[in-house]
């Protein structure tokens, strides 16, 4: 098929960090975090990944956005220049720089041009509510405020394939409310959506097909109704 | 080619963002970019002549343009050792290169060595001898130089994430380099055996280059430089080589 974004196929990952400093020569003996692991996604999905605490979910989606390489298999995308991005908040923000400032940089690191970003800035600072203390430094910012100003950026980078790990809105009630509705707007959109969640319950309210993974395999992949019923008989 | 223009644009921007947000810190703000190396070169100056006594600005311009450029390298490559650690949650959430952040810690410390590398120019202009003929040659071994730092910081970067003690080890070599790259002594004073060893160090014949142009105004010599630079040249691939295989590798193979 045409709509056709990424194909995995017999994919593995595995860690050598960590734990243990020696290297084995077989890969096998090597904790995997990710194992036999084949899967397509296809444009304007909203796919929700289902898992426990360290099944690889998190490791899927760095797999997924490019972060990480795969130890086997393959993976292919659809073109070269997919734009696959991580809702991240706050990449990598410099303190003494301004909010406006910051946008510009997190913006270039999550693959948007300079001028991209600063055709946004204006659409950044309404959304994130900053007012003038978008052009302030970001380490004058309360915690709130600096998450308000991640979550704006990260929605305006218009990705193909948006990654999203757990973070369904942040900040305080009112926010809350407005980053969730924003989301739910992604999810409506013909945005691809991966949510990456351990609650069956959001995956089940707002995706259109799910995967369950658990010890970095796939357990069930279909309809969110069925592949979450089955999760939450299994693990409760 | 896309990717290349906007690593580009995030090395520039980066950069930048790095001087502004240094300036901000400080009441003087961008003052001390000028004020830091004439306050340095200063101290450095009236040490020399008044407490060692004899000495002419010649020799002491000759030890400067040394320690300068020598701390070009160390400052540049000692930062850019970091540079993934420091950036490491950068990492963990967007697809970069791993040259990206060990490019901009060179690029900042390189802006740094311009304002003092100017500003001891001027200072041979006025004390030792006017511009020359032979400054087009300041060029060339100044991109070399640049370059020579830019292939050993992109391969330190990786190794250093992967192996944290190789930082302390590098220390020690540093040391060992300082001593042996003709900053408090020129290469007349280098026994004619050690000749050889002395030369294939690329800082040294970089040195030794930068004291000919602006303060004999001669041309440098070109055999060395060209030692110097095919030396680059191999350094340069190797660390292509370290980025390329670790770039999607590096995350899974440490955690820092």
């Amino acid at each position: 098929m045409s709509d056709l974004l990424v194909k995995l196929d017999d994919v593995g990952v595995y860690y050598r960090g960590g734990k243990s400093r020696k290297r084995s020569p077989n890969p096998p003996e090597q904790p995997w975090a990710l194992r036999h692991l084949s899967f397509e996604i296809r444009k304007g999905e909203k796919l929700g990944i289902v898992g426990r605490n360290g099944c690889g979910k998190s490791t899927l989606l760095r797999l997924l956005a490019g972060i990480i390489s795969p130890d086997e298999g393959k993976i292919t995308y659809s073109s070269n220049n997919l734009h696959i991005q991580l809702l991240a908040l706050g990449v990598g923000f410099e303190g003494h720089l301004s909010g406006a400032e910051n946008a510009v940089l997190s913006g270039l690191f999550m693959g948007k041009s300079r001028r991209y970003m600063e055709q946004h800035l204006g659409a950044i600072q309404e959304f994130a509510e900053l007012g003038d203390a978008f052009h302030l430094p970001v380490n004058t910012y309360s915690s709130g405020m600096n998450a308000r100003l991640g979550f704006s950026i990260g929605l305006q980078t218009d990705p193909d394939v948006f990654l999203i790990d757990e973070v369904l809105g942040v900040g305080d009630h009112g926010f809350l409310v407005k980053s969730q509705a924003a989301l739910q707007q992604k999810f409506k959109s013909d945005t691809t959506v991966i949510l990456i969640s351990h609650d069956a319950t959001t995956i089940n309210s707002i995706c259109n097909r799910a995967v369950w993974l658990q010890n970095g395999a796939i357990l069930a992949d279909g309809v969110p109704g069925d592949v979450c019923r089955l999760y939450e008989t299994n693990t409760s | 080619m896309n990717d290349l223009l906007r690593y580009k644009d995030i090395i520039l921007y980066r950069i930048l963002a790095g001087l502004k947000s240094e300036a901000r810190k400080n009441y003087l703000g961008y003052l001390w970019f000028i004020l830091e190396p004439l306050l340095a070169t200063g101290v450095f100056y009236f040490a020399m002549t008044h407490l060692t006594g004899q000495r002419g600005p010649t020799a002491v311009l000759t030890i400067l343009v040394g320690m300068t450029a020598w701390q070009w390298f160390e400052g540049s490559v000692m930062l850019s050792a970091n540079s993934i650690v420091a950036k490491f949650h950068v990492h963990m959430q967007v697809p970069l290169p791993k040259y990206i952040f060990p490019m901009v810690d060179v690029g900042t410390n390189t802006v740094r060595f311009g304002f003092s590398f100017v500003l001891i120019i001027l200072a041979c202009w006025l004390l030792v001898a006017g511009p020359s003929l032979a400054l087009p040659w300041l060029a060339l071994v100044l991109a070399l130089q640049f370059v020579f730092i830019i292939s050993l910081s992109l391969a330190v970067s990786i190794l250093v994430t992967l192996f944290s003690d190789l930082l302390l080890l590098l220390n020690s070599i540093f040391r060992l380099l300082f001593f042996g790259s003709g900053i408090f002594f020129t290469v007349d004073k280098v026994p004619e055996h050690l000749l050889p060893y002395f030369y294939a160090n690329p800082i040294a014949v970089f040195i030794d280059s930068y004291r000919e142009i602006i303060l004999f105004q001669r041309a440098p010599n070109l055999i060395l430089l060209g030692e110097a630079a095919l030396t680059t040249a191999k350094i340069l691939v190797i660390s292509g080589c370290i980025q390329y295989y670790f770039d999607k590798r590096l995350l899974k193979l440490t955690n820092v």
